[in-house]
């Protein structure tokens, strides 16, 4: 009875042990980039080791004051929620209709459209840039949210479909001889049944778009439309060289939004990622 | 007010064959059961009359207006489905009110309607819980509330009962008959359960393979079937279905002779007898057998028997008790023989 207990708790530590490890793997790194970030510049770049680090603020007055961090926060924040937006509002309607109706070349289109993501962006990369020039809406929000928007429409409208499908037809047909149309339908019993689907396709979304950095690239050219990716890029050329200690506190910057969102809804990020895939 | 009618009603998807030439005729405040195993189109009949699936030929009418062409929503039915079909976003209250926003009642009726309804399903105390807190029983019941709250022209009710265990099920059933009495309101039920549609239904439409092999009372379904799928499919245990040979009216086969049968037919025909009609008596048998089988239930015993290649089942009385192998003899009821054409399946009268 004694050594069994004592196995237990053996294996126990064993599993904090191993968990313990993976979360300091894990961690590390923003751990790391955070102590590069409020660390003077020259003590970064000096090749001893310095194991008590002085703490300067340096890089952070530096990102606000001589770089329009503000700018490039406002904009990213703003290109990734309206195409968040456009996407939902565009994929959802789409999803509905590829996973409800029956109409001809219905397998056909729900292909088509996944296959958009199948297209190396560089392919389409010069038209584009084109096509906004000639909308003359280059260097502008706009086109970084019609871009985010149409680059991860596809996944957006796939992800929502799979969710779509598994929601029992009875509950349509109740609904439908309850008295609603189809629009009444789709809002008020399809909608939130998917929420969960919904919510896991949104920040997909909104991870895909903060990482999006050709097309930024692209259509960007002043902090009217430089986006905390694209200001990375900013750090490690010109003059002044590689600014380490900048490009780590940038780094983190764009880390937590999307970090501090995860860990909110991770509840229905799991369920949600699961739930389209089998059916309950 | 709603009579329905069904005309020539059929349903195909591609060369598949879902409902063939179904034709009934159904009266106001009638309480109608389509009763048939899976696939039977029992449910395609129902849905079409939901406005749910088109008819791919016939007519659908409702107090003889047209309804081929009217789309679901505006046919004035409710529909109670086999899996509830609540709305898991909505509290039980809002899920009974749904249908009230979507017909659009006047606002200041929702609220007595929905408390008249879930009282009227003994559900009052659960109606600010979700869907997923309530047990099966009570789920049914809200779907059933949310059935009546606007009081339709018909109810149509798609297995509603076969999620739940027997006890609920036998309580449920007496609650649906009970209301639908009450309410006065003409419904079509869907099940394959036999109990549940000779309990509830003033008349029974049986189906198999889209069509319909006998419409009428529970009475009549059970005493005057028209077909052995009918013949074997009321009844539990079913009806004893037996082939053999009728020559100058007496009815052979192994093990079975019956005198006197008043059918001008000679040649293969199946005999089908129930088990309750069906006495063990060693005086003038009509069938000798060994005992196969015998099962105690409290209130009678079923006895199995074998009798030539066939095992027969016999209701006996509850003290009834015999060994294995034993031989056995059992004399019918005459007025209670059934003879049916063996290649067909039709009855012979």
């Amino acid at each position: 009875m004694a050594s069994q207990r004592r196995k237990r708790g053996e294996s126990r530590v064993i599993r904090y042990i191993i968990l313990g490890s993976w979360a300091v793997f894990c961690i590390a790194p923003v751990l790391w980039f955070l102590s590069i970030g409020f660390r003077p510049r020259t003590e970064i770049i000096t090749p001893q080791p310095i194991y008590w680090p002085t703490f300067s603020l340096d890089a952070w007055h530096m990102i606000w004051s001589d770089w329009p961090m503000a700018s490039y926060l406002r904009n990213s924040v703003l290109a990734i929620i309206g195409s968040v937006i456009i996407d939902l509002v565009l994929a959802i309607p789409a999803a509905y209709a590829l996973s409800r109706y029956r109409f001809r070349g219905r397998e056909d289109i729900g292909f088509y459209i996944l296959s958009t993501r199948m297209m190396a962006p560089a392919i389409v990369a010069i038209p584009i840039f084109f096509l906004f020039r000639n909308m003359g809406l280059l260097d502008t929000i706009w086109a970084l949210m019609l871009i985010y928007a149409a680059v991860n429409l596809s996944i957006v409208t796939w992800i929502i479909r799979s969710y779509m499908m598994d929601i029992p037809k009875e509950l349509e047909d109740a609904a439908r001889t309850d008295g609603a149309s189809d629009l009444r339908i789709l809002w008020e019993i399809i909608i939130p049944a998917v929420l969960p689907g919904i919510i896991t396709a949104a920040v997909i979304a909104a991870i895909f778009a903060i990482n999006e950095f050709l097309f930024t690239l692209l259509i960007a050219s002043t902090k009217n439309a430089y986006t905390m990716s694209v200001a990375l890029a900013n750090f490690t050329g010109g003059s002044d060289g590689l600014i380490y200690n900048a490009i780590a506190l940038v780094a983190f910057l764009a880390f937590v939004p999307v970090f501090i969102v995860v860990v909110a809804i991770q509840k229905h990020l799991s369920r949600g990622l699961t739930m389209g895939a089998v059916k309950g | 007010m709603a009579r329905i009618e069904l005309s020539g009603i059929q349903k195909k998807w591609g060369a598949v064959w879902g409902v063939r030439d179904v034709n009934i005729d159904i009266a106001d405040k009638e309480f109608i059961v389509f009763l048939g195993p899976s696939g039977c189109g029992k449910t395609t009949t129902m849905r079409m009359i939901a406005g749910l699936e088109d008819p791919s030929e016939g007519q659908i009418t409702v107090d003889g207006e047209l309804m081929n062409e009217v789309d679901a929503r505006d046919r004035d039915v409710a529909m109670v489905f086999q899996g509830y079909a609540l709305y898991p976003n909505m509290t039980i209250y809002e899920n009974i009110r749904f249908p009230l926003r979507m017909r659009e009642v006047p606002k200041a009726d929702h609220d007595r309607l929905v408390r008249e309804a879930a009282r009227m399903v003994e559900l009052e105390e659960y109606l600010d819980r979700k869907p997923a807190a309530l047990s099966g029983g009570q789920r049914q019941r809200a779907a059933l509330a949310r059935a009546i709250v606007r009081k339709p022209q018909c109810f149509l009710m798609d297995e509603p009962l076969s999620n739940l265990d027997a006890k609920l099920r036998q309580a449920m059933r007496v609650q649906i008959k009970h209301l639908q009495r009450q309410l006065k309101i003409t419904t079509v039920y869907v099940t394959h359960d036999q109990i549940e549609a000779m309990t509830l239904a003033d008349r029974i439409v049986i189906m198999e393979k889209g069509m319909i092999q006998q419409t009428g009372t529970p009475d009549e379904i059970y005493s005057d079937p028209a077909n052995t799928f009918v013949a074997g499919f009321i009844g539990a245990p079913p009806m004893n279905l037996i082939p053999g040979e009728l020559l100058g009216g007496t009815f052979r086969a192994p093990g079975i002779e019956i005198h006197d049968v008043k059918l001008t037919v000679d040649g293969k025909v199946t005999l089908g007898v129930r088990p309750e009609d069906c006495h063990v008596t060693p005086e003038a048998p009509n069938m000798t057998g060994t005992v196969y089988g015998v099962e105690p239930t409290g209130d009678m015993t079923f006895l199995t028997m074998r009798v030539g290649e066939h095992l027969i089942e016999v209701k006996a009385d509850r003290e009834y008790r015999r060994a294995l192998d034993l031989p056995e003899t059992v004399a019918f009821d005459r007025k209670r023989l059934y003879f049916f054409d063996t290649k067909g399946g039709q009855r012979l009268r």
